[in-house]
């Protein structure tokens, strides 16, 4: 930095102009409105009772432990994302150890494996709605060919409506996970894999001790993110379910925006949200906290 | 031994390509199977067994999309307002990118930047009332200058943090041979900086590229009258919840994911490059 001509009241001047535009559209765009949303959460506004706000200290944040909806929604984005993120890891692993293979065929599976990363998920999502209808749709089709008679309605029961979304989601980023999975596999020198043949390790011992432990880190950061955008996920069931059957799968960010644009219940929703966030922030610092011991 | 050898490499053919086969299924067939929906006439379209090799086939749906659908209009306002969001995020992103990488000795400057990258952690949900009543307030709903102010505020934390982690591995020598030649700043990051970026932004912009053609909550929310694609798809008109017009849903799904998947052929390598530096390296 010494070795810079320029004096340094100077210097500071051009960094800062330099990183004013961004830190202005970030600052109105996320810092604002993430300050209001949490003034908001201690207010009662309703735009159906004409808007005015009026201050009602906690009453919000006491109302959600009483909402069976919010419950409901709560309970369904847990059962989404723990289960969601079992299979990520698993097939993720899995998928990523089958590209990381030498064949000819590698470049063009890594290809495949890029498209439903890049597909957006409203398409995905409302293909999805079609293929799991009962007469019509793709998935039951194939189980005819095999079971002639099967009938079934998946979206219109709430623990199938739920697997489905899940089913859904995995065909949309397990592949995706297994690409940046890839990418620390890569970095695995291929002699320790000879030394431990030559020691006698078969495949499955190597991968428990030398691959794992070695991939260990970048799973856990992996999981971190992963599991923040499924806590967050909306444009998965706003394509597939709405929400429905009932409120079965509205995920928590589904029910936040009904109740801040449709039910234009601004305060509580806020109270939510801001939940929501707290949330997120405990996780991923026990999580960053969880990598750190790890190391 | 040598037979041993050989059906060993027998197996391992048929289960590796087994493996392969069975993963392009479960990728493709979805894809394929959206793609017959599409040009299946509407009479045979509603059937059970689905006839995956239908005989005769129809661009009629897609002649409905242009007709009645308004698709070209939608096109045009996806494309117009990714292509001014990525200008502005490689602009604004790549000089934030300099002065983050250059002047970290200044605590603000560290912390501004700690700050952004904190940012991009919030949930768009979480914040999305509050920002549609200032978009509103300031006249930026249904825009097109407020869509793009929203889209590139999504895409500017990634592309800063490639950019800058881009900037620290070019020597500073470059630049102090500039400085002594008289070369003020704005120069020195026009013409230095950003031509040696070059791979960098091609990287990042084909992935927020894709992200914006992807981008479905900032419009759902923001925009009324002018439609993208991704919200577009899911105002087709339906009789009931459960009916679904599969006929135009899979001939616009087809359409926003062709382009998508062409993109994806022709740049694998720098979309690989590009998730996997933004998305394990810390």
């Amino acid at each position: 930095m010494k070795a810079l001509l320029v004096k340094p009241p100077k210097k500071f001047l051009i960094a800062w102009l330099l990183i004013l535009p961004v830190l202005i559209v970030r600052g109105f765009t996320i810092i604002y409105p993430i300050i209001m949303t949490f003034i908001n959460s201690f207010f009662d506004i309703n735009m159906f009772k004409g808007g005015v706000a009026k201050f009602v200290g906690l009453k919000n944040y006491i109302d959600i432990f009483s909402d069976s909806k919010v419950i409901s929604s709560l309970h369904f984005t847990i059962t989404f994302t723990v289960v969601s993120m079992i299979f990520h890891v698993v097939l993720g692993i899995l998928l990523a150890l089958l590209l990381n293979m030498k064949f000819k065929g590698k470049k063009l599976l890594r290809t495949i494996t890029l498209i439903p990363w890049a597909m957006p998920m409203i398409v995905t999502g409302l293909a999805a709605q079609w293929a799991f209808n009962d007469d019509y749709g793709f998935v039951n089709d194939l189980i005819r060919r095999i079971f002639p008679y099967f009938h079934f309605d998946w979206l219109t029961h709430p623990e199938s409506a739920r697997i489905a979304v899940i089913l859904v989601d995995l065909w949309k980023d397990v592949p995706f996970f297994a690409i940046l999975v890839l990418a620390s596999l890569q970095f695995i020198p291929e002699e320790i894999y000879e030394s431990a043949k030559i020691d006698g390790a078969g495949v499955i011992k190597s991968f428990f001790s030398i691959t794992l432990p070695l991939i260990m880190r970048t799973i856990l950061t992996l999981c971190i993110f992963f599991t923040m955008w499924r806590i967050v996920s909306y444009d998965i069931v706003y394509a597939m379910t709405t929400g429905g059957p009932g409120d079965s799968t509205s995920l928590l960010a589904y029910r936040i925006a009904i109740e801040a644009f449709t039910n234009l219940n601004i305060g509580y929703s806020s109270a939510i949200a801001v939940c929501l966030f707290i949330v997120m922030i405990i996780i991923s610092s026990l999580s960053f906290l969880a990598i750190r011991k790890h190391d | 031994m040598h037979q041993s050898v050989k059906r060993k490499k027998i197996v391992a053919f048929i289960y590796r390509w087994g493996l392969t086969l069975m993963v392009a299924g479960i990728i493709l067939v979805p894809l394929y199977w959206i793609f017959i929906s599409s040009v299946t006439p509407k009479g045979s379209l509603f059937k059970t067994p689905i006839n995956y090799f239908p005989r005769n086939m129809t661009v009629k749906n897609y002649v409905d999309l242009f007709e009645n659908v308004g698709i070209a209009q939608m096109t045009f306002n996806t494309l117009f307002i990714t292509f001014f969001s990525l200008l502005v995020s490689v602009i604004l992103g790549g000089a934030a990118a300099y002065a983050f990488a250059r002047f970290e000795v200044f605590k603000s400057v560290s912390w501004s930047f700690k700050l952004l990258l904190f940012s991009a952690l919030i949930p768009p949900i979480v914040t999305a009332r509050p920002l549609y009543d200032f978009m509103k307030s300031v006249h930026l709903v249904d825009t097109y200058f407020g869509l793009i102010i929203l889209y590139s505020s999504s895409l500017l934390p990634f592309s800063v943090l490639i950019l800058h982690n881009f900037v620290k591995q070019i020597p500073l020598s470059l630049e102090e041979a500039a400085q002594v030649d008289g070369a003020g700043f704005i120069r020195i990051l026009f013409t230095i900086y950003f031509p040696l970026m070059r791979p960098a932004i091609a990287t990042i912009s084909i992935i927020n590229f894709i992200q914006c053609l992807n981008e479905f909550f900032t419009p759902l929310f923001f925009s009324y009258k002018i439609k993208v694609l991704s919200v577009g798809i899911t105002l087709i008109p339906r009789q009931s919840n459960f009916e679904v017009p599969w006929d135009l849903i899979s001939s616009m799904g087809w359409l926003i994911i062709l382009p998508i998947v062409i993109f994806v052929l022709i740049f694998e390598k720098n979309i690989m490059e590009g998730i996997t530096a933004g998305g394990v390296k810390q």
